[in-house]
């Protein structure tokens, strides 16, 4: 049998499971934008999703760029963007970015997600947090959980799904542990 | 006089249309309450009130907003442009804007200094427009302003015993906007204020790390039991959004 590509596992482990669910995705730095676009292009535009995308890692116009050399589009994707006003970057801002001013601000990251559902409120959602890593280096894990804790419990009540990204590089042991409290499933890719 | 309980017991509540202080205050503020806004400069004291009117005026409530502070014209201008905001509720008077300026050199009492009377003449000309307007809800922004120009205590205790006594007896859910400084202890310049209003809701900056919170914690509210906890704001064209402030990280100041 021929190995199945990494956005198409993507898209079908994700299908398998039920609306509202909690998932934490285990990946390896080779892996990430062929799951990205598993994610969004496959996933989301086959149950026809509203994507909120939180990125804390890289500034959402270079996961647009990357999107718009895959050709995929951008219409249902919406960015929160929590890297690039602490970059101090002079950067276009996207029409379908917000920033929050730093990834501890993370009230603030619930705050936009909320305002971008708010905006889309009869399309069924995907959350995606990337990453758990990154948003650890600036954010305690007490904080983190907390934050975790609240913003899976609210998506779940509204329906959306909630993807969480956790590099497997820079995993610990702690937030392996937040991981596997807040999510339902966690789903590793090649395995 | 309006039923101000509803069949349960309960006080009939004013659906702020806020989902969050809505939540917060489990189902609204009770009907006829006075309740001050109290917060320091751009903590979204007035963005809150306007929403308020807003979401009344479009559920058919006529909503007045008093503006003793800046003209509205200048006001509206600077205000968040809401995704909700209809235009047609100024036009059919079901939303609306009044200087009190004018009221003031209205009744001649346009002066720095009013006395017991001149006071009583304010509350019962705004109880009047109240009444003949059928107003449901009703913003003073800011009742510190007017307090400036009373001045004394008993004049200015006098003047909102009288005014919160006739509002609640129409049935109109008023909010009062107390204009603070940060360091300020209490929640109002003058102290009566929060002491003779029915519920305090107040707005606040929190630094923590370096960051700037936009906070909202009602303190009191007579007639429901709500939540006491401290929430993060937003002002956003969707509206007043609101989270529960995280406590797991270390904070360092007060808001």
């Amino acid at each position: 049998m021929a190995e199945q590509s990494i956005p198409a596992e993507v898209s079908e482990k994700l299908s398998a499971l039920p609306v509202a669910s909690a998932v934490a995705l285990h990946l390896k730095a080779d892996q990430y934008f062929d799951a990205i676009q598993g994610l969004i292009d496959r996933f989301a535009t086959k149950k026809d999703l509203e994507v909120v995308y939180v990125t804390s890692t890289i500034p959402s116009q270079s996961i647009l760029n990357a999107m718009e050399a895959l050709e995929i589009p951008v219409e249902h994707i919406w960015f929160v963007d929590c890297i690039t006003q602490i970059m101090m970057s002079q950067a276009k801002r996207h029409p379908h970015s917000i920033v929050v001013e730093s990834p501890t601000m993370l009230e603030n990251i619930m705050l936009k997600v909320e305002f971008l559902l708010r905006k889309n409120p009869d399309r069924n959602a995907l959350v995606v947090l990337d990453s758990i890593n990154s948003l650890a280096i600036h954010n305690n894990t007490k904080i983190l959980s907390e934050f975790l804790h609240i913003l899976v419990n609210n998506l779940r009540a509204r329906g959306a799904y909630t993807v969480i990204i956790s590099m497997q590089e820079y995993e610990t042991e702690e937030i392996r542990n937040m991981l596997v409290l807040v999510s339902d499933e966690a789903l590793e890719l090649g395995v | 006089m309006p039923t101000m309980e509803r069949d349960d017991g309960e006080r009939e509540r004013c659906v702020t249309g806020i989902d969050a202080i809505d939540h917060i205050l489990n189902g609204g503020i009770p009907r006829g309450n006075t309740v001050l806004i109290s917060g320091s400069v751009g903590t979204g004291k007035t963005s809150i009130c306007i929403e308020f009117l807003i979401r009344g005026a479009l559920e058919g409530e006529n909503s007045l907003y008093l503006s003793v502070t800046e003209p509205t014209d200048k006001l509206l201008k600077n205000v968040i442009p809401f995704d909700f905001f209809d235009d047609r509720l100024a036009k059919q008077g079901k939303l609306q804007f009044v200087d009190m300026p004018k009221i003031y050199e209205e009744l001649g009492i346009d002066k720095e200094d009013m006395d017991f009377k001149e006071a009583r003449l304010l509350a019962s000309r705004i109880a009047s427009i109240v009444e003949e307007q059928k107003i449901r809800r009703l913003v003073l922004d800011s009742v510190t302003s007017v307090c400036y120009r009373i001045k004394d205590q008993e004049r200015i205790r006098d003047f909102l015993l009288r005014l919160g006594t006739v509002l609640s007896a129409k049935g109109c859910t008023s909010l009062l906007v107390s204009e603070i400084r940060s360091t300020e202890e209490g929640y109002s310049r003058w102290g009566v204020e929060e002491a003779l209003a029915d519920g305090v809701i107040v707005t606040g900056n929190l630094e923590r790390r370096g960051d700037l919170l936009r906070t909202l914690q009602v303190v009191k509210m007579r007639g429901t039991t709500h939540s006491r906890a401290k929430y993060v704001l937003d002002l956003t064209t969707s509206g007043v959004l609101l989270v529960p402030l995280l406590k797991g990280g270390s904070v360092t100041g007060s808001g």
